[in-house]
């Protein structure tokens, strides 16, 4: 810092100050637009009491999206968070003596349950730097069967003290005691962020490895932002708890994706190093303030996932308006497109002329290449997709001697490999956008969507599969195509945009079936997907047919190239001459259609669509691509190793299936092999 | 947040007067309605929407249109979210608040605070144990004692079964899987040899037992419990080449799908394909009624009138066997009241649909409520 440097005046510094907090203001901003309308359609002014209801409704969903910004901001990503909750409610529920002494005992407890299970994340993260998303999606099994072993069905209660301690009022009429929670949270978080480790959170977010070359401990950084975050989801347990008095093993494992969500609003960018708190507290309270409007303007209950959807997505838009957003720079590179092939020029040329290169000959006289053998040019690829299949190997052994009848009989290999198709042609949809550095949760309503539309439009004949079957598949492509626009061309989070596709597909189904899906799939279908031809079910033969066009795909076609140049650097592949737009609309089409195959090939199996067919499909998806040694963050990763990843889950469920275990006990068994199965996937130390 | 409540305050007060008139003249107009509100929770699946379908029949019916204003509004999977509805729904001056919880313990501090604000809360289906709300369900261990009890005298006391349960955590599935397990658990000749999650969705039960059967197969297993899957099941038993005599007994399920199975197979249907047709099938039925939500409706209105209402309501529980299965050739409620009890395939296209539709309490409400909506008249 020397004194010379020159000081921005002073409206430039409110200029950059306003950049730097754009994703906060515009968070508060549309909550206050959300809250001066409630309070406009509802009758009478805001009451004393409204407040306190409002503040209170949503304070946990905040807690805990202030746990999950920290894991953000620092590059992470954490799935238990809802796990956490669930599981610090029971104990409290059930360990809980009464008497005001419950207080600081239960947020001992709470968030000692929290921080231990943040430092058990912390632990694979940080020290053995494996993917946090799948750490954490194993600890969130585990934990969930942790919750069912101490409770399996609601019930307990929770000491009266600790719902007066902390959802009643701190000073009667005036102040609720959950907005001096939130205000406590925020000051926590002013002062966190200008410490040390504040600053290396951010650090190790924006660049993992240039913070590591000033000198960071960015594995330090990471174990204590999971170990905090942790015992923040704790706290959040410990105030539903409070709420609502009771134990419910369910409680939180729904707020997982509203988490997310929260974070998004609030302007904290996946990938780590922009946003912070505050902005998601607020966006937690957009959320939940939503289910109000919803109500004062009495929308109708097929349209409400439609509203959510929209109001998520304007919330989002909202904040991508700024200089530099993607909207802006899209709009200022379709002007240019546009002006230079009026010109007929190319759109980098501007105005030189330019001359053309004189390449030299072809080389003559240079020795024949000599590749090196193949497993030594696919040596990442091999170590990256060998452990699901060791995994699976095992796991199949295990079977063998566990029930018998499986490896050495054609009727397991069969089944197994039709139980797998719908993951291997999800996972190719999935992989495809996980490659490139975003995410599709918009898959279980693509699936539900189109396995009604066709089997309304085919009810249970053969003839219009001719004419239904492509449009079908085309519905799944243009739903994608809605996502690909909305992440390309307007800049918005793959996850706010999918996430809102979801619940708008999610109506579109409900308001199409009013309510019951009518129709059977068609006899051919139902062939296909259960019948025989020569002892064989005759989706193998696609699923084999699938398998291999997919590897060239994304190994041999110029669209692979694209989506792995993408997934490694956007600007770098922009740069390089690659259409980023045009191939990532491509890729969250690929991933629609894949969702709607997907879907029609369900119906096949089931016999007819039902609604929420394509629920059980979403994390699993996620999960097989990841297992298959797919970097979440885009641009490593293989065909080859997600269908490692889907075999191995398949016939880790499948094993699962035919024991008598308890539910509690089988989600931590598969929690522990997802993890086990990927500790050989750490990163190599550099 | 108090600074944006005055910001609130302010810009309601500023000159924005008029349209918070027209919304106060609103719910005026409306005073000699009863305002009542339907909490939904996830609105996704065949039976919640069965349930709604009956729901708003009953609010529509001629003895109740005019006295009751329903609203409906859905909470989705999360339990917080029906906590802040509830919440939102007393604020709006809710007379009386018709609830699928969500949950039987977390709505328990929000729903005792709507009591105390005058607001009647009556539960359906799923319970709430706060004692001020009004519960309307069937009696969840009895209904998997009784189809135990059933399966184990037709093995004659022994074989192997596959249970298949529902969602794992509830109190519905734990309380059902329990009391059949204990029947099982008297009877040692009865051997568990799997037991899968089949969170009430036929298309999972599909997954997992094909899952089971990967390892195992038919001439394995002597009989099946499910909680909703047996319509599934049979249909796999005759992909799997067995035949309509062969088939398993299957304790379990109330849907269509299931009860069209369970007619004689000379039985005349009008509509539907195999599997969806008369076949025999060894079966007990049962099921959650779908009408329990237009049963608290119509109760909640009787309360608001002033009259006495019982609590809780144990709904009787709605068991066919192959013996009291009856087909409906119209599904007219004098049909109904006389004893049927599956419904032509080519009415209810999709077998999956709940079939335990009629009640004696609820005339207001018939087959066409359940189908579509539509009241008796």
């Amino acid at each position: 810092m020397t004194a010379r440097r020159r000081e921005p005046d002073r409206a430039g510094r409110w200029r950059s100050r306003l950049r730097a907090h754009r994703g906060l203001i515009v968070a508060a901003a549309v909550l206050a637009a959300l809250m001066i309308l409630n309070d406009l359609m509802s009758p009478g002014p805001m009451s004393y009491f409204e407040v306190s209801f409002l503040s209170s409704g949503a304070a946990t969903l905040a807690i805990a999206a202030a746990g999950q910004t920290l894991v953000v901001l620092s590059g992470g990503f954490d799935l238990s968070a809802g796990a956490v909750v669930s599981l610090v409610n029971v104990v409290l529920a059930t360990v809980l003596p009464e008497g005001a002494a419950s207080v600081p005992l239960a947020i001992a407890i709470g968030m000692g349950i929290g921080a231990l299970s943040g430092a058990f994340n912390g632990f694979f993260v940080a020290v053995l730097r494996l993917q946090p998303i799948v750490v954490t999606l194993a600890t969130m099994f585990i934990l969930q069967g942790l919750t069912l072993f101490v409770m399996d069905k609601p019930g307990g209660s929770v000491p009266g003290a600790l719902s007066e301690a902390l959802t009643a009022d701190a000073i009667p009429g005036v102040l609720p005691m959950p907005l001096v929670l939130i205000a406590a949270v925020i000051l926590l978080w002013a002062w966190l962020k200008n410490t040390r480790l504040g600053i290396a959170i951010y650090a190790t977010g924006s660049d993992h490895e240039a913070a590591r070359a000033q000198g960071v401990r960015t594995g330090w950084v990471r174990f204590a932002v999971y170990l905090i975050a942790g015992a923040t989801y704790g706290f959040a347990g410990v105030f539903i708890s409070a709420l609502t008095g009771a134990g419910d093993p369910l409680v939180g494992n729904p707020m997982l994706l509203q988490i997310f969500a929260a974070v998004v609003v609030g302007g904290t960018v996946l990938g780590g190093g922009r946003g912070g708190v505050t902005g998601s507290i607020l966006g937690a309270y957009v959320l939940m303030i939503v289910v109000n409007i919803l109500l004062v303007l009495n929308v109708s209950a097929y349209y409400s996932t439609v509203a959510e959807g929209a109001i998520l997505i304007l919330a989002a838009l909202a904040g991508a308006f700024g200089r530099n957003a993607r909207l802006r720079r899209s709009l200022r590179a379709g002007i240019r497109r546009l002006s230079a092939w009026r010109a007929g020029t190319l759109p980098g040329q501007g105005g030189r002329t330019v001359a053309p290169l004189t390449l030299p000959g072809p080389a003559r006289g240079l020795p024949p290449l000599r590749l090196p053998p193949w497993h030594r040019r696919h040596a990442e690829t091999i170590r990256h997709a060998l452990p699901a299949y060791v995994c699976f190997v095992i796991v199949v052994v295990v079977t063998e001697f566990a029930i018998g009848q499986s490896a050495f009989s054609w009727g397991y290999v069969n089944s197994l490999l039709v139980l797998s198709s719908f993951l291997l042609i999800l996972a190719l949809g999935q992989g495809t956008v996980i490659l490139t550095g975003g995410l599709d949760l918009s898959v279980p309503w693509v699936i539900g969507l189109c396995g009604i539309l066709l089997t309304g439009m085919v009810n249970g004949q053969d003839a219009p599969l001719i004419h239904a079957l492509p449009l079908v598949l085309g519905a799944g492509a243009l739903a994608g195509l809605v996502n690909g626009i909305g992440v390309a061309l307007l800049g918005l989070s793959p996850i706010v945009m999918t996430l809102a596709m979801n619940g708008i597909l999610q109506g579109l189904a409900l308001l199409y079936s009013q309510g019951t899906p009518a129709g059977y799939s068609a006899p051919l279908m139902r062939w296909f997907m259960t019948g025989k031809l020569a002892g064989v079910t005759p989706v193998v033969f696609l699923v084999i047919l699938f398998v291999a066009l997919s590897m060239a795909l994304l190994s041999r076609t110029p669209f692979g190239r694209r989506v792995y140049g993408i997934g490694n650097g956007e600007r770098v592949a922009m740069l390089s001459g690659i259409n980023v737009n045009a191939t990532l609309i491509g890729v969250y089409m690929l991933s629609g259609f894949c969702a709607a195959l997907a879907g029609c090939l369900l119906t096949g199996f089931s016999g007819q669509a039902s609604l929420g067919m394509g629920d059980e499909y979403l994390l699993p998806s996620i999960a097989v691509v990841v297992v298959g040694g797919t970097l979440i963050t885009g641009g490593r990763g293989s065909y080859a190793g997600m269908v490692g990843g889907v075999l191995l889950l398949t016939a880790l469920q499948t094993l699962l299936a035919g024991t008598t275990l308890p539910y509690a006990m089988r989600t931590i068994l598969f929690g522990l092999v997802v993890l086990g199965a990927v500790v050989a996937l750490r990163e190599r130390n550099q | 947040m108090t600074s944006l409540r005055r910001l609130a305050l302010a810009a309601s007060l500023a000159g924005l007067g008029a349209v918070t008139a027209a919304g106060l003249a609103a719910p005026a107009a409306a005073q000699d309605k009863y305002k009542i509100f339907l909490s939904m929770s996830y609105i996704g699946n065949d039976w919640q929407a069965e349930a709604a379908n009956m729901i708003k029949a009953m609010a529509q019916h001629r003895t109740m249109r005019d006295r009751v204003d329903l609203q409906v509004q859905v909470a989705g999977p999360n339990a917080q979210r029906q906590i802040q509805q509830i919440n939102a729904m007393v604020q709006a001056g809710a007379d009386a608040i018709v609830v699928f919880p969500i949950s039987p313990t977390a709505l328990n501090s929000v729903v005792r605070n709507a009591c105390r604000k005058g607001v009647l809360v009556f539960a359906y289906d799923a319970e709430i144990t706060e004692e001020c709300a009004y519960n309307i369900s069937i009696d969840q261990e009895e209904a998997g004692r009784v189809t135990a009890e059933w399966l184990v005298e037709k093995l004659g006391g022994k074989g192997n079964i596959v249970m298949v349960t529902g969602v794992p955590g509830t109190s519905v599935d734990t309380l059902r899987t329990r009391a059949a397990k204990e029947v099982f658990a008297r009877h040692p000749g009865i051997n568990i040899i799997a037991e899968a999650v089949g969170m009430w969705s036929q298309a999972v039960a599909r997954t997992e037992l094909s899952k089971i059967l990967a390892t195992r197969s038919w001439d394995d297993i002597d009989g099946l419990w499910m909680q909703v899957g047996c319509y599934t099941a049979n249909a796999m038993q005759l992909e799997a080449g067995r035949s309509m005599d062969q088939l398993l007994p299957c304790a379990g399920e109330g849907s269509n799908g299931g009860r069209i199975q369970m007619l004689p197979r000379d039985t005349e249907v009008e509509g539907g394909e195999c599997p969806y047709c008369p076949m025999n099938a060894p079966r007990i039925s049962y099921a959650s009624p779908p009408y329990s939500g237009a049963l608290a409706l119509k109760l909640a209105v009787a309360k608001l009138d002033g009259k006495d209402v019982p609590d809780p309501i144990v709904l009787p529980l709605p068991v066919v066997t192959n013996e009291t299965v009856k087909y409906c050739k119209t599904g007219s409620w004098q049909e109904m009241a006389e004893g049927c009890n599956a419904f032509p395939p080519a009415l209810v296209p999709n077998p999956g649909w709940f079939a335990s539709i009629f009640s004696e309490q609820t005339p207001e409400v018939g087959f066409a409520a359940a189908l579509v909506g539509q009241p008796e008249p």
